[in-house]
């Protein structure tokens, strides 16, 4: 625990005051990201900025296709997945990030 | 920044650019800017039977808003140094969008004044 | 190293194909560009492709693509090109940039 009187590193740490702060909080840690055009990756994040732009590590990617089919009329939905090592994400393409879900 | 100095290390390396019309690109990274354009040497298309469009094309420019993805080379990645960087960069932008904001407040209390001024001359020089 | 757009010097007066953002293959002389790579090609032409039949060439002449628009300047090796047969390359057209 951080007291409000401890300095640098300590108050960044434990301050929440606006919503990057919860970004920062989630460096190093696995996370998941759901991306434009029903993109979703989970993988660690080792840096962001305030663009959202971000690096991740060991990446999984989903990507979801839609499809109709051409007689029932039925949604299809059809996965992608792909594992991606180290990873650059530009941050016009995020919408939004979670942290890990703790069991 | 911190990703533009991050691309600047990685010049020389080879990367995988994917861009948002899923064509995905490998070449040496030869040169970077605040955008994050970047410029290509030696490339080739990953998928060069779907994109032939670019069979005889050595040295690309790459604008950085259609890139959607940047495949890394992971063993030239410190995601230490990463990490703090974000870090010190968050802390940063912090204290300069507080002081900004503050400086932004105190200009626009003189705005309004000036832009309606050529207003009410207009209306004086009608009337 | 210097930035990408002053690299751009390296293609005055040679041939480059842009790939548009709404995928279109533009091809022609290098003649300049400014800060939000706007670009001017001279002699330039539409390269259209089809999975049904070879590239298509639609001469346009001197052109000025706001950069917007680009997604890619690339600088065409004129040996290379001159060696491909166009009639046999056959693709889908390419899909447009989707931010």
């Amino acid at each position: 625990m951080a007291t409000s009187e401890g300095a640098g590193d300590h108050v960044q740490e434990a301050t929440v005051e606006e919503p990057l702060d919860l970004v920062r909080l989630c460096l190093d840690e696995k996370i998941y990201v759901k991306m434009r055009h029903d993109r979703e990756l989970t993988g660690t994040l080792f840096a962001y900025d305030q663009h959202l732009n971000m690096i991740l590590g060991d990446v999984h990617e989903t990507i979801t296709v839609t499809e109709v089919d051409s007689e029932t009329y039925e949604e299809m939905y059809k996965e992608t997945k792909r594992t991606i090592p180290m990873l650059f994400v530009r941050g016009d393409g995020v919408i939004l990030i979670s942290p890990p879900t703790r069991a | 920044m911190l990703f533009y100095s991050f691309f600047k290390s990685l010049v020389g390396k080879e990367i995988v650019v994917e861009l948002k019309n899923d064509m995905s690109l490998h070449g040496t990274l030869d040169s970077v800017d605040q955008y994050l354009n970047m410029k290509l040497l030696d490339i080739a298309v990953t998928d060069a039977e779907k994109f032939p469009h670019m069979l005889a094309v050595k040295n690309i420019f790459i604008r950085g808003s259609v890139i959607r993805y940047v495949h890394l080379p992971a063993e030239e990645v410190d995601v230490q140094q990463l990490q703090d960087a974000s870090r010190r960069d968050a802390e940063q932008a912090k204290h300069s969008t507080k002081t900004g904001a503050a400086a932004a407040a105190a200009a626009g209390k003189g705005q309004p004044t000036k832009d309606t001024r050529p207003d009410q001359s207009d209306k004086v020089a009608a009337s | 190293m210097s930035a990408p757009t002053s690299t751009l010097d390296a293609f005055y007066g040679k041939k480059v194909l842009i790939i548009t953002n709404d995928g279109r293959t533009l091809v022609g002389s290098f003649q300049g560009y400014d800060q939000t790579i706007n670009v001017v090609l001279t002699d330039s032409s539409e390269r259209v492709y089809s999975s049904h039949q070879g590239i298509q060439t639609v001469p346009l002449g001197a052109y000025m693509v706001r950069g917007d628009n680009i997604a890619i300047v690339g600088e065409v090796n004129e040996e290379e090109d001159a060696q491909l047969d166009f009639d046999a390359i056959k693709a889908e057209p390419l899909r447009h940039i989707v931010h």
